[in-house]
């Protein structure tokens, strides 16, 4: 009875444990600290034809982009030419590397009795791809060459054999190439862990009993996801929001029983400045929220989203083409899932939290270390203040929607590993959003470098503050300042190549979250325990 | 003169105190083993404690190692009934404990939770002073603020501090100084410094160890003075002992004072069992498994050494990000998933095994107490693996109506009878364990055939053998006593503590005389820690162990040294042992300059000595001990008229073919039918799996 229920179950535990363990193993053996801090990395499982059958923990927005690159590399190279012992490398969003340059995804075609049966794969942040800025990632750029090396899909292994001539051109285009060469080495022995467990389940079951687990799971995703949209409000709900630099977003959601359409044409045009996304990044953020209102489980496979048609228009922010660079790519991605989360929350107050910081704040500070005089590119992403719910107050402190078991970095290890001192790291209480329930604390830090560094910055929300819900107050806003020597006080919102000497502090920000419903008027505002 | 040695453990937990009593006689090499179960007594355990001890009819005058293993400090936590504690922290960082990590496990979820500080911030208080990461004062400490801060601690009614500053792993200096000065200010009440627990960077994580072991300490401490009274009262003449996490005891003065350390005592206490029982049966490695009610906890013994790391939590797991407990506890996977683990149907048909459990109340619905869940006991009674007729060694009747309803509304959920739904049931909670069992071993780069899997606790024997199939794991052992294995470890354990400090250092020769110092500091520091306890410096053995990774890397992989120097001249050995474990568990090796990250130093002195015999066989057939047949359903492995030994006759040297099942009135072993067991001179159920 090889296809029955349980072995299906029992296969389709084993998708998510492998791709859990490529997860750890990642996590444990990665360099770039944005790797294993951060966990600015997911892991995924798909089946032969790049269909996606379960993802790592980590980050939501990284659910999702590894059955695209499948997909393209199938298509670059035609399913006849992979072969077992391959392992392929993609970065360009132009050739399935959805995000941006710094962002690495391998993977690998798994075989079983000669036929192609699934991939593993991954996709990892590194901290340094070359372009005109260390850390890769200049708010200067214009093109994307100048955002570091392209990666257009290539063969990295071949017969299980490195293609060394793929692998010197990697790392002598990195400002840290020890760094690149220890995570892709990590990213590779994670994709051959898991593929060893995909093979010994269908080995042990067979490919048959192996096919008919992987039907049944996407189908069960599909259900799934229909199930949810049926509790949503049919209509067609529309936005409009004003961005930071007074560019007007919009969109329209249509909601019916069997379908969730989005559509975002008549946005701007690309930009010649790296705040574009790939048409594929535009979907993952619409992703993102139709599985937070319809199956908010971790739960996640091809099928969850198939309900889900997004409409995007070529040569706009949301689908940009050709050169434009994409290196903040992800600020657009997380302001469009505010803008889409907004838009249900004015339909479905009771079930999301209003506003939260939604921004990256992403953080480059590069220099040269005073103690051991090494070069260090420290990249992060800072943690902001969450919205009100119906039920309690924000939380505080927490990293964006856009990212999940993502881990700060510790001050004592920040001051080993950088050399650069932390003044303080406390909450933000600043224009918290006041209503029924008011918004969490955002965070205040100050970073006081021990030697000349140079910072580069996005961070959204730096004008138009946070939203609150059904008549709540708003949140703050995000900032990154330097307090020069002088005591002379400089806002930054997008900043690249910005010097910052001994005896300047650097002062991070982040958004207080907006509130949730009206103050019931004569009341106290019911305020945080122990505040 | 009474020669005899005895060492006793007592193990309370939720339900029952166990104990396992150990006598010895050198003269004559005799050894006697007792147990015995009362119900716990709760809120005064010492009761059941004394009850256990009468029942088994231990003199407790003639005690001369007495080991006591308690869940309380994990019930404190769990139950939020610890005290008000207050912090001092450094200036800057009061909101470390509440900032977190801001993690987001759960992470499609907009509608998390974040776990809630155990301090409010109104209690979280700061002084000015600051060390750098090397231990070098920066700004000196302020003290001057703490005689306000105390003061109101009071009026808000703390009743405990906890003390925590930046880099004081590097330089306690400035936390033993507003140490000394709570202690002046405020004799009587109770503090912690964070140094006193952890030697490690990370600086929420150190906190909030810090933190909980206050919040507990009180309730703890007066937990084991009203033990150690009751003992003293009733005849006792020693101190007891008491079970840690690392799998070691220690002194009562000294976890009074620091005893979020007894945190997870209990499984560590199962797991120092199998490694002592790999001692005895000459199988140094060992994957330990053990299958309670709500959970089964695994872990793996290599070259007879337990694992043991800082790196623990409680109340994580993919909803939330819980709260992290930084002090020595053996390295295990836990999930949730026992006998009591409930089997349910999702909307979409799929079946799950746990980790909800039926609890005690109502328990599996065999119980016949209400429960209408089906759990895996019931799956294993509808499947005759269970003798409906001796459950719990015949103390209680199972309700074989309710399980039979219980299971048949899984069954109809899936359009599948009840006996396929047991097998699924089955089927499922051994998937489950296999996954937990890999984590352990497979996906550290171990193989588990080279590993003898030891199983124990209620379901250890039921389950066992498919699962050591499922791995390929060819000798199972299930020991004798499997259902008090945990008081049995606690008797074999030694007072044992693990010194852990971050020591950041490049791993080259010119650098090898550092970390020998390093590593005396810390040996110099347990002898006189020892000695202050009464062990003499001569019975303290050593051991070192290293964590390595390679530059600019995070997580590190720990390596044992042995107890020699380390010498410029061995760095090239000690790297290529970091360099092989690295490649075993992560497939590859880089050409990178490797780093020192942190020291491990065990220390263990015996306390009483003792050896176990074993018993010649008895020459009878296993024959004597057969009870019954009766239809087993194996599930993968077909249904079959299976042979039923009563585990209490069992002798040793006995042998028995597969299939055959071995009741015991507190577990069952399950003999597939390609399997063999016999009973190895010390009592142990030893089965050889066909391949």
């Amino acid at each position: 009875m090889p296809r029955d229920l349980i072995t299906q179950t029992v296969i389709q535990a084993g998708f998510s444990a492998a791709a859990d363990e490529m997860f750890s193993m990642l996590r444990k053996t990665a360099m770039s600290p944005i790797i294993h801090e951060v966990l600015d990395v997911g892991t995924g499982i798909t089946n032969a034809e790049g269909q996606l059958l379960g993802s790592g923990a980590g980050i939501p927005t990284f659910v999702g982009v590894l059955d695209k690159a499948v997909k393209r590399i199938l298509e670059l190279h035609g399913p006849d030419s992979i072969a077992d012992g391959d392992v392929f490398i993609t970065n360009d969003p132009n050739y399935g590397g959805v995000t941006h340059l710094s962002d690495i995804v391998i993977a690998l075609p798994v075989f079983s009795e000669g036929k192609r049966i699934a991939w593993t794969a991954s996709i990892a942040h590194w901290s340094d791809v070359g372009g005109m800025t260390p850390g890769s990632m200049s708010t200067r750029a214009v093109e994307i060459f100048q955002e570091g090396l392209r990666i257009p899909a290539v063969r990295l292994f071949a017969e299980d054999r490195p293609v060394e001539s793929v692998m010197d051109i990697i790392a002598a285009n990195s400002r840290l190439p020890e760094f690149t060469v220890g995570d892709l080495w990590a990213q590779v022995a994670a994709s051959r862990r898991a593929a060893r467990r995909i093979r010994s389940l269908a080995e042990t079951y067979g490919l048959a009993a192996f096919d008919s687990a992987v039907e049944r799971l996407l189908k069960e995703g599909r259900r799934r996801a229909l199930a949810g949209l049926k509790r949503l409000p049919n209509g067609r709900y529309e936005i409009e929001l004003e961005q930071d630099d007074g560019d007007v977003w919009r969109a329209q959601i249509d909601v019916s029983d069997s379908r969730f359409l989005v559509d975002l044409r008549g946005n701007p045009v690309q930009k010649r400045s790296p705040y574009n996304t790939s048409r594929d990044g535009a979907v993952i953020s619409a992703q993102m929220m139709f599985k937070a209102v319809t199956d908010p489980e971790l739960y996640a496979n091809e099928g969850s989203f198939a309900p889900l048609e997004v409409l995007t228009e070529p040569g706009t922010i949301f689908h940009a083409l050709g050169n434009a660079p994409h290196g903040y790519y992800f600020e657009t991605r997380i302001r469009l899932v505010d803008m889409l989360w907004k838009c249900l929350a004015e339909i479905i107050p009771e079930r999301l939290p209003a506003g939260h910081f939604a921004s990256i704040c992403g953080t480059v500070i590069a220099g040269r270390h005073p103690d051991t005089e090494r070069n260090f590119t420290m990249v992060e992403p800072q943690m902001g203040g969450w919205g009100a719910t119906s039920a309690r107050n924000g939380l505080d402190c927490m990293f964006s929607s856009s990212h999940g078991d993502t881990y700060n970095c510790p001050a004592e290890i920040c001051e080993a590993r950088y050399g650069i001192e932390v003044g303080w790291k406390r909450l933000n209480l600043a224009d918290k959003g006041q209503g029924r329930h008011s918004g969490g604390a955002g965070l205040s830090t100050c970073y006081r470098p021990r030697s000349r560094v140079v910072v580069a910055a996005g961070y959204s929300h730096s004008r138009k503050r946070v939203w609150g819900s059904n008549g709540g107050g708003p949140g703050g806003t995000n900032s990154l300042s330097v307090k020069r020597r002088n005591g002379h006080l400089e806002r930054h919102a997008f900043v690249s190549d910005l010097e910052v000497d001994l005896g300047d502090e650097i002062i991070i920000e982040t958004a207080t979250g907006g509130g949730w419903g009206q103050k019931a008027s004569g009341t106290a505002e019911m305020g945080d325990l122990g505040e | 003169m009474n020669e005899t040695i005895t060492r006793v453990a007592t193990d309370i937990g939720g339900t029952f105190t166990d104990l396992v009593s150990f006598e010895f006689d050198p003269n004559t090499g005799r050894s006697r083993v007792r147990t015995a179960k009362v119900e716990t007594t709760p809120p005064d355990y010492e009761i059941g404690m004394i009850d256990v001890i009468r029942k088994a009819g231990v003199d407790l005058a003639q005690i001369d190692f007495l080991a006591h293993g308690t869940t309380v400090v994990i019930n404190v936590l769990t139950e939020r009934k610890g005290v008000k504690v207050g912090l001092i922290t450094t200036e800057g960082f009061r909101d470390t404990l509440e900032i977190a990590r801001g993690n987001r496990p759960d992470f499609f979820n907009l509608h998390y939770r974040k776990p809630p500080p155990f301090v409010p911030r109104y209690l979280r208080r700061e002084l000015p002073g600051r060390m750098d990461y090397h231990g070098r004062e920066m700004r000196p400490l302020d003290i001057s603020p703490l005689k306000r801060i105390l003061e109101e601690f009071v009026d808000d009614g703390v009743e405990a501090v906890a003390v925590c500053f930046l880099h004081s792993y590097a330089n306690p200096a400035h936390e033993v100084a507003a140490e000394a000065e709570i202690r002046r200010l405020c004799p009587d009440l109770p503090v912690v410094s964070s140094h006193s627990i952890v030697r490690e960077w990370r600086e929420y994580e150190r906190s909030n160890t810090t933190v909980l072991s206050a919040y507990v300490q009180p309730v703890a401490e007066n937990y084991l003075q009203r033990l150690n009274d009751k003992l003293t009262a009733s005849g006792f003449r020693g101190s007891p002992y008491v079970m840690q996490s690392n799998c070691g005891v220690d002194s009562l003065s000294a976890t009074a004072r620091t005893p979020i350390t007894m945190v997870e005592s209990g499984p560590a206490s199962g797991i120092w069992g199998a490694a002592e029982l790999g001692g005895l049966i000459e199988e140094p490695n060992i994957i330990a498994l053990d299958i309670g009610g709500t959970t089964a906890k695994c872990s793996l013994i290599e070259n007879g050494d337990v694992r043991i790391t800082t790196d623990y939590w409680i109340e994580r797991d993919r909803k939330s990000a819980g709260y992290p407990v930084m002090v020595p506890v053996v390295d295990l996977v836990e999930i949730g998933n026992g006998g009591g683990s409930i089997a349910w149907v999702d909307d979409y048909g799929k079946l799950h095994v746990g980790p909800q459990s039926a609890g005690a109340l109502p328990g599996p619905a065999a119980y016949g107490r209400g429960g209408t869940d089906a759990t895996t006991t019931d799956a294993n009674l509808l499947l005759g693996r269970i003798n409906s007729e001796y459950f719990f060694g015949g103390e209680m009747e199972a309700d074989m109506e309710a399980v039979n309803r219980a299971v048949e509304a899984v069954g109809r959920k899936l359009d599948l009878a009840p006996m396929e739904a047991a097998r699924g049931i089955v089927r499922i909670a051994n998937n489950n364990m296999v996954n937990a069992l890999k984590l352990v071993s497979l996906n550290r780069g171990f193989d588990p055939r080279d590993f003898t899997l030891v199983a124990f606790g209620g379901g250890g024997g039921m389950h066992a053998v498919e699962l050591a199939q499922e791995l390929g794991v060819t000798k199972v052992v299930v020991p004798a006593d499997a259902a008090v294995f945990s008081a049995w470890g606690m008797t074999m354990s030694d007072f044992r503590r693990d010194y852990i400090v971050t020591h950041l250092t490049d791993f080259e020769p010119h650098t090898a005389d550092s970390i020998e110092a390093g590593f005396r500091e810390l040996e110099e520091a347990a002898r006189e820690q020892f000695a202050s306890e009464g062990v003499p410096r001569s019975n303290l053995a050593f051991k070192r162990f290293g964590k390595f990774r390679y530059q600019n890397q995070e997580h590190t992989t720990e390596i044992e040294l042995g107890d020699q120097r380390i010498t410029a001249s061995r760095v090239p050995a000690v790297r290529e042992g970091f360099e092989s474990a690295y490649e075993r568990e992560y497939t590859y090796r880089l050409d990178a300059p490797v780093e020192l990250v942190g020291l491990h130093l065990t220390a263990t002195a015996q306390v009483g000595k003792l050896s176990i015999e074993r018993r010649p066989p008895s020459g009878r057939d296993a024959s004597a001990a057969m009870q019954a047949t009766r239809s087993v359903d194996f599930a993968t492995d077909g249904i079959h008229d299976t042979a039923i030994y009563r585990g209490s006759l069992l002798e040793v040297g006995m042998q028995i073919g597969g299939p055959a099942i071995i009741e015991e009135s507190g577990s069952t072993t399950v003999v597939n039918p390609n399997c063999s067991a016999e009973v190895d001179g010390f009592g142990n159920i030893v089965m050889s799996i066909g391949i």
